[in-house]
């Protein structure tokens, strides 16, 4: 017989004591583990999502002279003299070592154009890659030209070499609607669609097919900007920004900075309410085993003077008090673990209110035991302890 | 300076105060005493007396306020409250007021805990407390629960456990308190067994009838030994011959 006979001895003699110190534990670890498991799958979820929503890098031509504005970055303005982007500096960006982190590089050209006396500014890009990084947008009205089973979604949309798509102010500027003709630079295009208004600079807009838009102004193959997405998780965006520029050198290359921060504001605010109801779950978890193991101590006073007037030390009886919690917390901890991921798994989608694919991490499992054991020997420390200072003569007059 | 040849135990002028708010009870108000290896000594005294007392301070349980305590030429009041422990396990052997048996442990698993701190095998340490069952006549029932056994069986068991690890000393509180005559004077019997293997035995009781059967008696009141006679304790040490009793 060891010391460790007696412990588990003690915790089949209390059945149900010892049932809600292994419930208790395995609440507590599957609150703490379907939490950072649902946190640490919508950070990625949530990462993925807001890095395809919009533009995080920005190409643009070194200039001099005026800069005109555009999505919160200067760019030069066209109508200077400077070295425009080409197709070989689309290459380029293609060869970077971190091309793999790049989702999307849509290359477009801007220029002020002449509609019937008044001036526009004409945006032109690959209407799929311009619209699939700004899913925001939407349409007010269409000609029936866009593909797909919904024929709302943008990212589907195959803009005609004739047809333009005008913002939701520029429309009503211009006074035109969808299927009317619009003379460009002297230039007949019909009318595609008109954008829903964003109450964003796109409302004063008019957006053209990219080839069309380069043979309307007389510059083929040359670009005013390249917009790029890329996927951020765990590629560090400064370090695409440097290989950009390494290989762009007459050209400035920004990180746009906004949804970065959005997307770390948005994930330490989950975190910090994740961190602040695993605390508390922890903390009722451990008042729970705290009193349950004092009532244990109590419970066994005679006990204890006994095995103290018999030759055990005070460690000895420290050694079985945490033994015991030891052996709550190995169970504990197992059901635990199988429990939070399985909460994780099934409510994640629902709590997180996103189309999360939480996995089976095990990985977690010896995170579990270990908080299960240390939960169990830390909330068991004050009865060990008050066990090991009973007088063996005062705790054999207990009745 | 006490005798150290012979004596197993002395007890030098001790004390004992135990201290309330409102007042100070003298539980042992300077006891002496001497105890001799081999003997079977019974304390005796009314309830309050003092004798459970003393026997606790005799077992290193309760510091005395005064006094010391000498016990195979070691001042146990000296040692650390760890090594004290250790001294008790490696010296003492108790048998408790009510057996005081862990009740969710079998009669071998009770007998075998004062072995439980020592490196032996697991094999050795059943052995020993199977040893120890068939010695106190209780070989057979070894594996049941002390709910299961007769009040004589637990005091067997009891007993059982204070001899397991081969102390040279058996303190015993009040063994027959609880039990019938016919079981009691069993128990003694037992007793004077062990103690005629050359165990030191030092038993309280308040029963008259258990005074015959022991090699001497010793009375306690009102926390003072009130008799503890020269002769009677030279004869229990055999030590009229050699002349250096007290």
């Amino acid at each position: 017989m060891k010391t460790w006979t007696i412990a588990l001895k003690n915790l089949k003699r209390h059945k149900w004591k010892t049932a809600f110190l292994i419930f208790s534990l395995a609440v507590g670890v599957a609150t703490v583990l379907a939490v950072y498991n649902i946190m640490q799958t919508m950070q990625l979820e949530l990462g993925d999502y807001l890095d395809e929503f919009g533009a995080n890098i920005v190409i643009t031509p070194r200039a001099e002279g005026v800069e005109l504005n555009y999505g919160d970055t200067h760019m030069g303005q066209v109508i200077f003299e400077m070295e425009n982007l080409t197709v070989t500096d689309l290459e380029r960006i293609d060869d970077i070592e971190e091309r793999r982190s790049i989702n999307i590089i849509s290359p477009k050209i801007i220029a002020d154009v002449d509609v019937v006396g008044q001036k526009a500014l004409l945006v032109s890009m690959d209407t799929r890659l311009e619209f699939s990084m700004k899913p925001w947008l939407s349409l007010h009205q269409e000609t029936g030209i866009i593909a797909g089973e919904t024929g709302k979604d943008l990212a589907l949309l195959e803009l005609p070499p004739n047809g333009v798509l005008l913002g939701f102010s520029a429309a009503r500027a211009l006074g035109k609607s969808a299927g009317e003709l619009l003379q460009l630079n002297g230039k007949a295009f019909q009318v595609a669609g008109v954008l829903a208004e964003t109450g964003g600079e796109e409302d004063g807009l008019i957006f053209a097919d990219l080839g069309a838009a380069q043979a309307l102004l007389g510059r083929p193959g040359e670009f005013s900007m390249v917009e790029i997405s890329a996927y951020c998780n765990f590629c560090p965006i400064e370090e695409i920004v440097a290989q950009l520029q390494e290989v762009l050198p007459g050209s400035q290359v920004t990180a746009l900075r906004q949804s970065a921060l959005l997307r770390k504001e948005t994930m330490d605010r989950y975190a910090a309410f994740g961190y602040i109801l695993s605390g508390i779950v922890l903390l009722v978890t451990g008042l729970g085993i705290f009193n349950t193991m004092l009532s244990f101590v109590r419970e066994r006073t005679r006990e204890i003077g006994i095995l103290r007037a018999i030759g055990f030390r005070r460690s000895h009886l420290l050694q079985i008090i945490f033994l015991e919690a030891l052996f709550v917390s190995i169970p504990g901890g197992a059901a635990g673990y199988t429990a939070g991921i399985l909460i994780s798994r099934l409510a994640g989608p629902f709590l997180a209110q996103m189309q999360l694919q939480v996995p089976w991490r095990l990985e977690l499992a010896l995170p579990a035991m270990l908080l299960a054991v240390v939960l169990a020997l830390v909330s068991s420390s004050v009865a060990a302890l008050k066990a090991a200072a009973l007088e063996p003569a005062e705790a054999l007059r207990f009745y | 300076m006490p005798q150290m040849s012979h004596s197993l135990i002395n007890v030098e002028n001790v004390t004992k105060k135990y201290q309330s708010a409102e007042e100070e009870v003298w539980a042992l108000r300077g006891v002496s005493l001497d105890v001799c290896r081999g003997e079977f000594l019974a304390i005796m005294g009314h309830s309050g007396s003092g004798k459970s007392t003393l026997l606790s301070v005799l077992g290193g349980l309760i510091p005395p306020s005064s006094g010391v305590v000498i016990i195979d030429d070691l001042d146990i009041y000296a040692l650390s409250a760890e090594r004290r422990a250790d001294f008790r396990r490696e010296y003492l052997g108790f048998v408790f007021q009510q057996f005081q048996l862990i009740p969710y442990l079998t009669a071998l698993e009770n007998v075998m805990l004062p072995l439980v701190t020592i490196n032996w095998s697991s094999r050795h340490k059943r052995e020993k407390a199977g040893e120890a069952l068939q010695r106190v006549g209780l070989g057979r029932k070894i594996n049941r629960l002390p709910h299961q056994l007769s009040v004589g069986e637990q005091e067997r068991v009891a007993i059982a456990r204070a001899i397991v690890n081969d102390p040279p000393l058996i303190l015993a509180d009040e063994p027959t308190g609880s039990l019938d005559t016919l079981t009691g004077n069993d128990i003694i019997d037992l007793f004077q067994k062990l103690n005629a293997d050359g165990l030191t035995i030092l038993m309280v009781t308040h029963n008259r009838d258990n005074m015959h059967h022991v090699s001497r008696a010793v009375f306690i009141q009102d926390g003072r030994v009130e008799t503890q006679e020269p002769k009677a304790f030279a004869a229990a040490c055999g030590l009229q011959k050699s002349g250096t009793g007290k």
